[in-house]
């Protein structure tokens, strides 16, 4: 089987009809490989230098988080899911919490909402965050021996981390989203600390992008991995990807949510399609994200934050059938939670509970992507999809 | 290679050496300081960060913590490193993985479970496709529990396998390190490796896994796994 398509290498190539210029060799990156980001494998078929094949094998961190959670209470999941896309926890708390609202019919207090949206667009800045520098590092010594940039991100995530310890008590996994709203208020003196520390890293990231305007960062990422925007939207790519492939959608703007539908959310698009470009439409989506926390974070409205009575007892929610799909826009792109209710435990556990994670979607870009790049160029095509493995396995 | 037990007493051409040069045993003591001073202080980490946990190893070796002024510096390669911190959950398709890269590290080397999934699997414990701990595949030497634990708790912990490794290296016992316990934890199905119930067959079957890389054929795997007596008794029975 060949796909004649002139943007997309073909994935199924048969390598006994292949004929090679030089020699055929076959090359194992991963499972354990500090640049797999996690733990994912790839067998790179080369002809002498360039890729000819790639096949992806995922499943190195299935940890079953979709079957553990037909047995735990509405109460019980939203730590468990925590886990699953570990740079950004506080959405998918976010997505499952929404999910059992939209089915048990369940009001949002407008105070939640507005903290659930700042804490999501802080949460972006400090996933950003941690791609750059990882994805810096990847490049090696293309910037000053390659660690000084993952040093600096760190830097600056680790203010934003110490945010959220003062908001909610923990570094990550927070378990702050609760059904009908949140459980932990803005504490006094919270709305100044987001304001310095998110100045202060907007001065950073105008400093970052200073620095890796550089010749060996461009000649690394500019033209390396393009992603056509019709294999981005054939393969379900969503998110930055997506975006820097010049398809303008973001779910924040197109199916708000939480409080979007009043704010003037601007979408970052680039149309390179390339390693550089969605490196800009990050660091772009880093400031606007950075605006818009800072610009509510001083209205926030005053109120109860969470819409249902304390939950006494984990068991007390319970659905008896009905299902729901609701989607957000995480920093990796949409994360989308599908619940159908009436499970185990009389009631008070979902049926079924299916995520449908971005980064796994982005992974199953590879294939088409890699062929035609020398193995270095791997390196920074799958830094720059930025795929948490936590995530795409579950 | 047989070994010698009789009870002769052990002679080295060091000892007719020192014996004949006053102030040689102060240099070789010396040196043997300076030795255990290097090793306790060059504890060089494999980071083996699968998952959640990987990302607070990451945020301690980075700039707020920074472990590497403990002298651990982070390597890519097993074949460089001295301590292997498992931080993460440790999945079945990964364990032979794991167990492979414990194997390739040169002695003396150490394994710190950082985390709860690394020290008995955390809340996914029952899950089918995770093992109960890191300590069912390789020894361990030093846990860290949290979920996960802070970057300052991981530096304390290899502060304390620092500890140990100096009182090692002075020639004292040290203490085997027990697994926290709580008393109301759920057994994992699966026994861990000291257990009496544990099945001798998954220690085998890891094992196997762990030498083919688990390429072999699952015929293979069965016929391996079979105890050799009950399948020589079906036969019979057959027969
Ligand atoms: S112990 Fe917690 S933080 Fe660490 S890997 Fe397991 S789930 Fe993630």
């Amino acid at each position: 089987m060949t796909l004649e398509r002139p943007d997309r290498a073909d994935p199924y190539l048969d390598l006994d009809e292949y004929e090679p210029e030089a020699d055929l060799m076959v090359l194992n990156f991963g499972p354990q490989h500090p640049s797999t980001h996690g733990v994912f494998r790839v067998v790179m078929y080369l002809d002498g230098e360039t890729i000819v094949k790639a096949v992806p094998y995922a499943g190195y961190l299935h940890r079953g988080v979709e079957k553990l959670c037909e047995k735990l209470t509405y109460a019980q999941i939203t730590p468990i899911v925590d886990k699953n896309d570990y740079v950004a926890p506080m959405f998918n708390e976010q997505a499952v919490n929404m999910a059992f609202e939209a089915l048990t019919g369940t009001e949002v207090p407008i105070r939640a909402q507005y903290i659930r949206t700042i804490v999501g667009e802080i949460q972006r800045v400090a996933s950003h965050l941690l791609w750059l520098g990882t994805f810096a590092m990847d490049l090696g010594g293309a910037i000053g021996g390659g660690t000084s940039v993952f040093m600096w991100c760190f830097r600056e995530r680790e203010m934003i981390l110490d945010l959220f310890e003062h908001l909610t008590g923990c570094r990550f996994h927070y378990n702050t989203h609760t059904l009908g709203g949140n459980r932990h208020d803005i504490p006094a003196g919270w709305a100044e600390k987001v304001h310095a520390t998110l100045g202060h890293i907007a001065q950073r990231v105008d400093e970052y992008e200073a620095i890796l305007d550089h010749p060996i960062f461009k000649a690394r990422t500019e033209g390396v991995g393009v992603i056509s925007a019709q294999l981005a939207l054939d393969l379900g790519l969503t998110g930055p990807l997506l975006r820097a492939s010049g398809v303008d959608h973001d779910l924040r703007r197109d199916a708000p949510y939480n409080i979007y539908d009043q704010l003037d959310v601007q979408v970052m698009t680039d149309t390179g399609g390339d390693c550089a470009a969605r490196y800009r439409v990050r660091v772009r989506e880093m400031r606007e994200s950075i605006r818009i926390a800072r610009a509510l974070v001083d209205n926030v409205p005053p109120g109860p934050i969470c819409g249902t009575k304390p939950i006494k007892l984990p068991v007390q929610t319970r659905v008896k059938d009905g299902q729901v799909y609701v989607a957000l826009e995480t920093p990796r792109g949409e994360l989308g939670t599908y619940v159908i209710g009436g499970g185990d435990n009389r009631n008070a556990s979902p049926y079924r509970l299916k995520i449908r994670p971005p980064s796994l979607h982005a992974l199953s870009a590879l294939p088409y992507v890699l062929p035609g790049h020398g193995v270095s160029d791997a390196v920074a095509i799958l830094g720059s999809l930025d795929p948490i493995m936590g995530e795409a396995d579950r | 290679m047989a070994v010698d037990e009789s009870d002769l007493p052990f002679e080295h051409p060091l000892y007719d050496l020192m014996a004949k040069m006053p102030g040689l045993d102060l240099a070789t003591t010396s040196v043997d300081k300076l030795l255990n001073w290097g090793v306790r202080n060059s504890l060089w980490i494999f980071p083996m960060a699968t998952s959640c946990c990987g990302i607070e190893f990451m945020a301690a070796a980075a700039s707020r913590v920074d472990m590497d002024r403990m002298g651990t510096i982070v390597r890519g390669t097993p074949r460089q490193s001295d301590v292997m911190v498992v931080a993460g959950t440790i999945t079945v398709k990964m364990a032979p993985r794991v167990k492979r890269l414990w194997d390739q590290m040169p002695e003396p080397k150490w394994c710190v479970a950082m985390g709860s999934c690394a020290i008995s699997g955390d809340f996914y414990r029952d899950i089918y496709s995770v093992i109960p701990g890191i300590d069912t595949v390789i020894p361990v030497d030093v846990y860290i529990p949290g979920c996960p634990p802070n970057p300052e708790e991981l530096m304390g912990g290899m502060l304390a396998l620092q500890e140990k490794v100096a009182l090692k290296r002075a020639g004292l016992r040290v203490p085997p390190e027990v697994r926290p316990e709580t008393a109301k934890m759920i057994k994992p199905r699966v026994g861990r490796a000291e257990d009496p119930t544990r099945e001798k067959l998954i220690g085998h079957h890891q094992a196997l896994q762990a030498r083919t890389l688990d390429l072999t054929e699952p015929a293979d795997l069965v016929e391996a796994m079979t105890p050799k007596a009950a399948a020589d008794g079906d036969q019979e029975g057959g027969a």
